[in-house]
């Protein structure tokens, strides 16, 4: 761990136990997050990117395995040993999480003045009058015009657009730290995608905060991220500076996902495609966990004995041991 | 084929779709949402067209209406050079045999309580006097076609996965045979991988069947790859039509040029990008004049755009801008 990290996951893993069997959905993963910088997650549905944001949160429903699960560490403490009212302390205030569907995670029967003064009177110690006072600065901060009459607005009277940027003035109402985005454009058009980036971006300029920003989409990672995660099956594939994770991807795992990517500038016909599909978390490949989707498993079938883990190949940029040599 | 005109596979004049929106004393009609405003347009035999818009644009209601899943107000859609809008509900169930979709969403378009053999033996058994042999036949090798297996057409929908739902609605659309597909968003619900599968497969089935597809979607990147020419859509109107390489090497209308530019790339740093303010206004209501003057980066301070019709001009061979985005910038 170095001085300026934020943020330290060590190992973790986030086991659930589902009837009889365990479903593996985040297994052993680490990274560092540094002060106001943006750390990208991404990967499939099912490779364990929202359960790893979530696990940070404290979100988590109650099923969890008991295993060893590692260590989130923030502000010399390790998040996971916290009891729920110590982590109430941090959550919303500290470390809070916009999610990618802002009309489910609004609560369609409250105002938003009610909505984002909630936070701010829990974790500011302030009274209602100046917490109202706090969240109009918020919806004017993240762009929705009018905030003095948009502050007794309901959900269903905003756009997806603005329910997002009011998503993200009450994740942002208590300044914190770090702020988790979980597809957060997803659910958008495009232009109101752009216009949500663009404000993320400028925020963070502002307000200086650490992002951790999920998604899918590898074009979306290359306009806003300094680091990516590629997630395969609740393992890291791959860490590394976003500009060498695309100039110099390693992992097989990853050269697929940006040669598959579609890209408006090249004008080929061609489709590329990777076979399969992400297999089941309950019942993952033994070993090297992508084997029975790489392009270049062998037929001997020896990644099956090939451990997971990451190596350095290049300073800052982790490759996990199978993917390292095998395309080459 | 060398210069043989290509034929037409259907012809939209002037189609037209206002849902009217009821209420108040007597449930009287209020207002009509206009989802469709006069649009016209070709689509050769063997092309894909693509259409791409936000949502909101009418591109759904537009692709919906060609095939008569929603009624259109006006218009004629040409197809063997009748008009379909006059055809009784008899002659347009034999049409339907000829016309096929394919849905967004693979969890919802296919019934949870069928096996999958009888969701795709529906439309023969409807549509074809085939006998019960020849119908089993014609499923098992359709499901081979797709890249599934013979076994999974005992099974139910919720036994797979997104990508092999999708895989069972392009099965279930082209045992028919069709001539015209009408693929709405249907790899925007899938993950990146099975996404690039999914194109794949419709652009072999195409080639294969000698199939015509209006393409929906909203994702510039996945119209770039498959479309041979895209039409852009913004509320109800057309506001341009090119073949692929004009329209992303040489876009006219500042709404293409926006979507062109803020569309998220891998290898592009959008340093300089214009981002569209505001969001797309509600058809029930929506601007006079240039319908996309109270986004437009262009627009001026006088208001000129709300005089201005909207309509297509061709500014070079196949290539049609809206009149006020065509002069614009």
């Amino acid at each position: 761990m170095k001085n300026d990290t934020l943020l330290s996951v060590k190992n973790l893993k986030t086991h659930f136990s589902v009837g009889n069997s365990v479903v593996k959905a985040v297994d052993g993963i680490s990274f560092d997050l540094e002060p106001g910088k943006t750390f990208a997650i991404v990967g499939e549905s099912g490779s364990g990117k929202s359960i790893t944001a979530l696990s940070i949160m404290g979100l988590l429903p109650n099923n969890l395995e008991s295993v060893d699960r590692g260590k989130i560490l923030f502000n010399n403490q390790d998040l996971l040993t916290l009891d729920e009212k110590e982590m109430r302390k941090i959550r919303g205030n500290s470390v809070s999480m916009i999610f990618q569907e802002p009309m489910t995670s609004l609560n369609p029967v409250y105002d938003l003045s009610f909505q984002i003064s909630e936070a701010i009177m829990l974790h500011q110690n302030k009274n209602k009058q100046e917490a109202r006072k706090i969240a109009i600065d918020m919806l004017d901060l993240v762009g929705i015009p009018e905030p003095q009459k948009r502050i007794d607005a309901f959900p269903h009277e905003l756009s997806g657009g603005m329910r997002q940027r009011a998503m993200i003035a009450m994740a942002l109402s208590c300044n914190p730290k770090i702020l988790i985005a979980d597809e957060p454009t997803t659910a958008l058009d495009v232009t109101i995608q752009a216009q949500i980036i663009e404000l993320m971006r400028d925020l963070q300029k502002k307000l200086g905060m650490a992002i951790i920003f999920i998604t899918h989409d590898l074009g979306v990672v290359a306009e806003i991220s300094d680091t990516v995660m590629v997630m395969y099956l609740g393992n890291t594939m791959e860490i590394a500076n976003t500009n060498k994770i695309f100039s110099n991807p390693k992992h097989p795992y990853t050269k697929s996902l940006i040669e598959i990517a579609p890209q408006i500038s090249e004008h080929k016909r061609e489709i590329k495609v990777l076979k399969g599909e992400i297999p089941s978390p309950m019942n993952p490949p033994s070993g090297c966990v992508f084997r029975t989707r790489c392009p270049h498993a062998s037929p001997d079938g020896k990644e099956a004995k090939i451990e997971m883990g990451l190596i350095e190949v290049e300073p800052g940029h982790w490759v996990d041991r199978c993917g390292v040599g095998c395309g080459n | 084929m060398g210069l043989v005109v290509a034929t037409k596979m259907i012809e939209i004049r002037n189609l037209k779709k206002y849902f009217p929106l009821k209420g108040g004393f007597f449930n009287s009609k209020q207002a009509d949402v206009k989802a469709v405003e006069k649009v016209n347009f070709d689509i050769p035999e063997g092309e894909i067209l693509g259409l791409v818009g936000e949502s909101g644009s009418g591109k759904t209601t537009l692709g919906r209406s060609i095939i008569r899943l929603i009624e259109p107000s006006e218009g004629e859609i040409l197809y063997n050079n009748e008009n379909i809008l006059n055809f009784k509900e008899k002659d347009m169930r034999s049409l339907r045999k000829d016309f096929q979709i394919i849905f967004q969403d693979p969890y919802a378009s296919l019934d949870p309580r069928k096996k999958i053999f009888d969701i795709i033996a529906q439309g023969l058994k409807i549509h074809t006097g085939l006998n019960k042999q020849e119908i089993s036949n014609k499923v098992k090798s359709i499901i081979k076609e797709v890249g599934l297996q013979e076994e999974h057409l005992n099974r139910y929908p919720h036994e797979f996965s997104g990508g092999q739902r999708q895989r069972i609605g392009i099965a279930r659309a082209l045992v028919l045979e069709p001539k015209f597909i009408i693929a709405d968003e249907p790899v925007s619900a899938l993950d990146v991988t099975i996404q690039a599968q999914i194109l794949k497969l419709i652009l072999d089935l195409k080639e294969k069947y000698s199939l015509t597809i209006l393409f929906i979607s909203h994702d510039l990147s996945v119209i770039n790859q498959i479309a041979d020419r895209v039409m852009v859509m913004y509320l109800g109107h057309i506001v341009e039509v090119a073949s692929t390489k004009q329209l992303f090497s040489n876009p006219k209308h500042p709404y293409t040029k926006s979507l062109i530019a803020t569309a998220p790339q891998i290898f592009r740093k959008n340093e300089n990008k214009i981002v569209l303010k505001g969001d797309i206004p509600s058809p029930i209501n929506p601007p006079s004049g240039c319908v996309f003057r109270t986004r437009c980066p262009h627009a001026s301070p006088d208001g000129k755009e709300a005089k201005i019709e909207m309509g297509l001009i061709e500014v070079e061979p196949g290539h049609w801008v809206d009149r006020c985005g065509a002069n614009c910038s």
